[in-house]
């Protein structure tokens, strides 16, 4: 027997009990059984002084041989007495019992309690899930593992419980107590994956393959996005004061809050947004702005002369990141210090629809029902219920994460402006594509008029008071054929840009397809008599004219109006019942009378810059009062959409080659975070992968693969631009003690567009026709003053956000570095164009060593053998941060001069563009860099650089654009 | 040999002089049960029944012993074993009989059935005492014995 088997088996024999007998004679080391190894030999056979006393033999035993030893130490009498003593006889059976009982309680074998069970019924994995016990055996089974094993989950609801639509509720409300959801957050929780960001859950991307589809989506159809996590904020106030605070605010020469197109409520305006008085410094991000238009239809009799210091609405919206920056920047602009609390949070009396009295229940109508209809005995939480749920649940809408009681309007007592937070309040969906606005004409229809008979009564809904003024009818009904016309369009960068349509519109919900179609556009031969009806002189003058303004109009503004249709909607069930009640099924419903809602449609500009693919991803905006949101949703989706998430939103500004908000402005606060987020993000992806599968970045000449050091790279470029103009004798690396932690970031980006058009035409090769042909002599002509001048009005520390295109093949990816081309290179591709592009050579690895020679030290050491690997840091070693493999450890040496070409700036976003069909990248590059690099380049090849990928040593040539 | 079902018989060897008691060992069980079924069912039957027999546990000072055979042939041992009258060792004949209390599938129900009739043993003997002295030691005894798990026993042979 080996010996791992006679420890197996001395295991297992441990407990049962070994021959009792008087011997004292080698007769018990024979084994019996005939020669079968069965017997239990073994432990008194194989030792050595097996011959002696019986008394040495037993007192290796277990057993009850112990009872033995207590009778008698010096062995047993030979000569046993001829009576039988009862103590003796007691104590003998005694013992046995002991002995059995031992090797009855005692299991055999491992200690596991499955030990016990015959081999056939042991299953796999007995020991981690004691569910594959069988029941006796599992309560014994948990006792043994209850240190190790997690608590037992506490009895939780039946699923039907749980499905319950009030339980369901609280669990819902209990789950958006930290991030908001979005009134389509379920919808996109069964599809997306979903991410929590700025507060928000937002999802992503869809679960399914679409990455292609969506693009073709956005190109011929329609993509809608959920974009109601764009923060509003409303200003209201003197139109003069208004624009007056405002101004601080904007770049001097550039578009501002006060553009005529906006400020008279036709068109959306977009700005870059600073702290008031530091242009160019310190920028807050992009907004987009709409004013309201002046009510001179409604109620402008009274304040006509006083036209100029009208009581003026402005809405902004920013991305949730900014309006942290955003608002407080606004208050102190505004002199707006005065927080308003909000009113009590009194129901407003929500009026029972006439039709439909009974269909609400009252609170106590279900836990009720829950109990008469509950056995009791079955599901006891039954009657627990209506204890545990409180007043029933209500669907939290708006901006649920904060308290009721904290201010989110701001009033001033010397300007008289009134800011207003108006986060979540209102819906904004946004469709993006040539059709959007097919999709758009067969979803909504224009509302209906109600008839004369609630004339006279008031009533609680607020269309039918709307109706009652002509001036409103006269105006919904223009609107109503401005909306038809669009049916017309061909597509939907026809309507000019950034145009604005209020409408009210039916519920949606009504008209409800059954079946989910594709919305499509008429093409003339085609079109309905109703759409050909219509003037062909008016739809041009619509698309030349845009909508004529008091169209923007929309009862959208007035929050009592939004407050009411909020309160207000159907419920689906609501709707559906009067679905069932229609006589003849899939005919078009009634409208009830609550049935109505204001809406704003503005229409987004597509590409607006560069030459090729004008106006690609043009779509519509559609802003809806909250609660709303599902009831748009799903008929706009039942048209045939695409639905796309975050990445795509940020696919379709890429393909439109505009400058992403937060991972675009790096000099904004939100841009800073944003990357500080990323680059955590992505060290933890790639400190989660096993050491040896690691891309050593080190080795491939990249400094930093997970973010951008903006400042570095400024500030070498200028000290490079200065030894260059001072002689140049001097060392070209730049020692690194200088720039050790600057205070605070103070590199901007370059948003001046006339400085931004002269790049742009400095950037393309001179030589070509076209150019010249565009720009007759508008620019100067590139030389080293004109670059010099352009250079001090801006200072140096400033960066260009530029578009890049691959030369050839090659896919660029994030945080890719783009460098200067060596005059080989440019030689290179000069007489070959078709070249892949040079090579980096492999850089060595210093660190290596360093990161692994504290092991090696931890196992010298006695005793610390065992200890953790968190202690990678060389003690012996200058920098304290812990050593990751494969990374540059901080501070980073000379980044523009760590490669074998000089970098220029860096990638924020590339990939293959499928719309332009070869790689294409955003970055921004130093302005001094770009110049310096600019001026020492042939005519013929000017803004052409190399572009390397952070996981690559392969340079490819890429092509510069800026884009005014 | 774990492919083939086993019948464990629990049986009390019976001496007339204790003192014979310590003569008692495993392997004159052995050769007096072969010899018994070999005289009672011929060759054929010795034969079969030594297929898998052994003394699986003896107990000198009480007299018990378990065998095991194989459970088809186990008949041939179980009629052999009254005609098993002394046991042989050292040359000295020990008369005796044995006496089967239990036969068992396994050798863990033979353990509890003696757990059980070793207290009752005792149980019955606690009565029928003289002396005070003997009294205390029995008490003490089946005190050391019923401990922790005797209870569900006991409780067993209450019903």
């Amino acid at each position: 027997m080996s010996t791992a088997k006679h420890r197996m088996r001395d295991k297992k024999m441990r407990n049962q009990p070994i021959n009792v007998t008087y011997s004292s004679q080698g007769s018990s080391h024979w084994r019996n059984g005939g020669g079968t190894p069965t017997g239990r030999g073994h432990d008194l056979s194989p030792h050595p002084w097996g011959h002696g006393s019986s008394h040495s033999g037993h007192a290796q035993g277990g057993g009850w041989v112990r009872g033995h030893q207590r009778e008698g130490h010096g062995g047993y009498p030979q000569a046993l007495p001829t009576h039988i003593t009862a103590s003796a006889f007691a104590k003998a059976r005694a013992a046995e019992v002991n002995a059995m009982l031992m090797a009855v309680t005692k299991t055999t074998g491992s200690s596991h309690v499955f030990g016990g069970l015959p081999k056939h019924m042991r299953r796999r994995a007995m020991s981690h899930n004691t569910k594959r016990l069988p029941c006796r055996l599992r309560d014994m089974a948990n006792n043994m593992a209850g240190q190790k094993m997690k608590k037992e989950q506490s009895k939780s609801k039946s699923r039907k419980a749980r499905r319950r639509h009030g339980n369901m509720l609280l669990e819902f409300n209990r789950r958006q107590r930290k991030n908001l959801w979005l009134e389509t957050h379920i919808w996109h929780a069964k599809r997306f994956h979903v991410v929590k960001r700025w507060g928000y859950c937002l999802g992503d991307r869809p679960t399914y393959k679409c990455y292609r589809a969506c693009y073709r989506a956005m190109s011929s159809h329609c993509l809608l996005q959920d974009m109601s996590y764009y923060c509003c904020v409303e200003l209201q106030g003197p139109g003069e004061q208004l624009l007056a605070a405002l101004s601080k605010c904007v770049v001097p020469a550039g578009p501002t809050f006060a553009a005529a197109m906006c400020v008279s409520g036709r068109r959306q305006g977009s700005v870059v947004v600073y702290r008031a008085g530091q242009y160019p410094l310190q920028p807050l991000g992009p907004v987009t702005f709409l004013w309201r238009p002046t009510t001179q239809g409604r109620g402008g009799q009274e304040d006509q002369g006083s036209q100029g210091s009208t009581h003026r609405q402005l809405w902004i919206w920013a991305h949730p990141t900014m309006k942290t920056d955003l608002l407080p920047e606004l208050q102190a602009v505004c002199q707006c210090s005065e927080a308003v609390l909000p009113p009590a949070p009194v129901d407003l009396p929500v009026p029972q629809p006439a039709p439909t009295p009974t269909l609400a229940p009252g609170p106590g109508a279900g836990p009720e029902a829950a109990q008469t209809s509950g056995s009791g005995s079955k599901r006891k939480w039954s009657s627990r219920e209506p204890e545990a749920a409180g007043p029933p649940a209500k669907k939290l809408l708006g901006y649920s994460t904060i308290s009721a009681t904290t201010p989110v309007t701001w009033r001033s007592s010397t300007t008289g402006i009134v800011i207003s937070d108006l986060t979540m309040e209102m819906v904004r969906y946004r469709l993006i594509g040539p059709l959007s606005h097919s999709v758009l004409t067969e979803t909504l229809a224009p509302a209906t008029h109600t008839d004369a008979t609630g004339k006279s009564r008031p009533s609680p809904f607020w269309w039918p008071d709307h109706c009652r003024d002509d001036c409103n009818m006269s105006l919904h009904q223009q609107q109503a054929g401005v909306f038809n016309m669009l049916r017309g369009v061909y597509s939907t960068a026809e309507v000019p840009a950034g145009s604005v349509l209020g409408l009210t519109v039916d519920d949606p919900r009504l008209t409800l397809p059954n079946k989910r179609s594709k919305a499509v556009t008429w093409s003339y031969g085609t079109m309905p008599s109703v759409v050909s009806g219509v003037n062909e002189e008016r739809r041009r003058e619509l698309m030349l004219k845009g909508i004529p303004e008091p169209l923007s109009q929309s009862s959208l503004w007035d929050r009592s109006v939004r407050d009411n249709v909020t309160h207000n909607k159907m419920t689906d069930q609501e709707v559906n019942r009067l679905r069932n009640d229609v006589l003849v099924p899939g005919s078009r419903l009634p409208t009830p009378l609550q049935g109505r809602v204001p809406v704003l449609l503005v229409q987004q500009s597509g590409k607006s810059q560069g030459t090729e693919m004008g106006s690609w991803g043009a779509g519509w905006d559609l802003l809806l009062p909250k609660a709303w949101g599902m009831a748009f949703w799903v008929p706009l989706v039942y048209r045939g959409v695409r639905i796309g998430g975050l990445r795509m939103s940020l696919k379709h500004t890429q393909n439109k080659g505009e400058p992403h908000f937060p991972h675009d402005y790096p000099d904004c606060p939100a841009g800073a975070r944003f990357q500080e987020e990323q680059e955590a993000e992505l060290l933890a992806k790639f400190r989660r992968r096993p050491p040896a599968k690691r891309t050593n970045y080190i080795k491939h000449g990249c400094l930093a693969p997970f973010r951008c050091p903006w400042q570095q790279l400024v500030e070498e470029w200028e000290l490079i631009v200065k030894e260059e103009e001072g002689g140049g004798g001097e060392d070209a690396v730049v020692p690194m003690e200088q720039e050790v932690t600057p205070p605070q970031s103070n590199f901007t980006v370059l948003r001046n567009r006339k400085s931004l058009r002269q790049l742009s035409a400095w950037c393309r090769p001179t030589s070509s026709k076209c150019q010249r042909a565009r720009n007759p002599g508008s620019t100067p002509q590139l030389n080293r003053n004109v670059a010099a001048s352009l250079l001090s009005s801006h200072g140096g520390s400033s960066l260009v956000w530029i578009r890049l295109s691959l030369v050839t093949k090659g896919q660029p990816e994030q945080h890719a570095l783009v460098c200067v081309p060596t005059a080989e290179d440019l030689q290179l591709v000069r007489k070959e164009p078709g070249c892949t592009g040079p090579q980096e050579p492999l850089h060595t690895d210093h660190f290596k060593s360093r990161v692994k020679r504290p092991r090696k030290k931890d196992h010298n050491k006695p005793g610390t053998s065992s200890s953790s690997s968190a202690n990678l840091t060389n003690p012996s070693s200058s920098c304290t941060s812990a050593l990751t493999l494969g990374l540059w450890p901080e501070p980073l040496p000379s980044v523009t001069s760590h490669c074998s070409r000089v970098t220029l700036g860096w990638v924020t976003q590339g990939d293959f563009s499928l719309s332009a069909g070869c790689g294409e990248a955003l970055g921004l590059l130093s302005l001094t860099g770009l110049l310096h690099t600019l001026l020492r380049q042939p005519d013929g090849q000017r803004g052409l650089v190399l572009l390397r990928n952070p996981g690559s040593l392969q340079y490819r040539f890429a092509k510069i654009n800026i884009e005014v | 040999s774990n492919a083939f079902l086993r019948r464990y018989l629990l049986c009390e060897v019976c001496v007339s002089d204790r003192r014979n008691l310590s003569l008692l060992d495993d392997r004159a069980i052995y050769t007096a049960t072969k010899a018994a079924v070999a005289r009672a069912h011929g060759d054929y039957g010795a034969a079969l029944s030594s297929l898998g027999f052994s003394v699986k546990y003896l107990n000198a000072h009480t007299g018990i012993v378990f065998l095991r055979c194989r459970k088809s042939h186990y008949r041939l041992l179980w009629s052999a074993l009254p005609f098993i009258t002394s046991l042989e060792n050292r040359g000295q004949r020990v008369p005796c009989f044995l006496n089967c209390l239990h036969v068992g599938g396994t050798i863990r129900t033979c353990q509890k059935f003696l757990v059980r009739y070793n207290t009752q043993q005792l149980h019955r003997m606690l009565p029928l005492c003289q002396s005070e002295a003997e009294r205390s030691e029995i008490r003490k005894s089946v005190l050391s014995c019923t401990l922790k798990k005797e209870a569900d026993d006991e409780e067993e042979e209450d019903e």
